[in-house]
């Protein structure tokens, strides 16, 4: 049983680069093939200031400042057996190469499901670049109960 | 629904998705949970093989449209990990276009193996020109 308590929660925030290299291994590791992304060339031939960053990138940059692992571990809760059941992005303003993102998320809910056999946790982050709100998500996770005896 | 600007069906096959495609995503994505990368985990949980992490099925997703419309296109996406896309597995990312409002289109997204079962359903908002 996950402390309800947690529901409200909210990590330091933690600032964050954006590497090229770091954005180059997400391409390669995702299938991405459009230059853009690494080569400022292309960018800049494509209408961007800079290489952009891939959608779902900021979910990487979000591991390292404070990924499921690390918050389920924080609520005393094992990794093994969760899933991923859903998650969303709302993007409000281009991010690249060499900006620096920060990063804060908040325990939104804490809720079972079928008599306690699965437990919700819905977490959501925000994204900022300097003074400005450069996008939002929400991530919500499932624990098995009988994968993990609680 | 028809558009100039934006096509009816996008679609995106990615995979057979290999063991070492799970240990590059794990490090690009910094997601170590073993359920990816050790049957053995996995099988202690259920799964007969190593489960594909959602983040790389919805990476695949959002390229699903940035290949068609470009880099920084997305305004939002949503997903719901509906079914376990799991190693061996070829994803196929399949989107609709349901509405057109202003410069935005919404499109509906399915996303599933190549037997059939259901991965992701979903919906995203794109821009023709990437976000500013």
């Amino acid at each position: 049983m996950i402390d309800r308590a947690l529901i409200g929660h909210v990590t330091t925030p933690t600032t964050l680069r954006i590497d090229a290299w770091r954005v180059k291994l997400f391409c390669q590791a995702t299938g991405e093939r459009d230059a853009v992304y690494w080569d400022e060339a292309a960018a800049r031939a494509a209408g961007h200031r800079a290489c952009p960053v891939p959608t779902t990138f900021l979910k990487a940059l979000e591991n390292e400042h404070l990924g499921a692992a690390a918050l389920l571990a924080l609520m005393g809760a094992p990794i093994r057996g969760v899933l991923h059941a859903g998650q969303s992005f709302e993007f409000l303003a281009p991010l690249h190469v060499g900006d620096t993102v920060e990063i804060c998320r908040r325990v939104a809910d804490i809720y079972d499901k079928k008599n306690g056999a699965l437990t919700f946790v819905v977490v959501d982050t925000d994204y900022r670049s300097g003074e400005r709100a450069v996008a939002t998500s929400r991530q919500t996770m499932v624990l098995r109960s009988e994968v993990d005896p609680a | 629904m028809s558009s100039d600007k934006f096509p009816p069906r996008l679609a995106l096959d990615w995979g057979p998705v290999s063991a070492v495609d799970l240990a590059l995503f794990a490090a690009a994505s910094g997601d170590h949970n073993p359920l990816h990368l050790d049957a053995e985990v996995a099988r202690d949980a259920g799964f007969d093989r190593p489960i594909v992490h959602g983040m790389l099925t919805m990476a695949c997703t959002a390229r699903a449209f940035t290949a068609a419309l470009g880099a920084g296109s997305v305004r939002s996406l949503e997903a719901r990990f509906v079914g376990v896309a799991k190693l061996g597995d070829t994803i196929r990312v399949e989107a609709t276009l349901e509405a057109v409002e202003a410069d935005l289109a919404r499109y509906s997204i399915a996303a599933r193996a190549a037997d059939g079962r259901d991965l992701v359903t979903g919906s995203a908002r794109v821009g023709a020109s990437p976000l500013r």
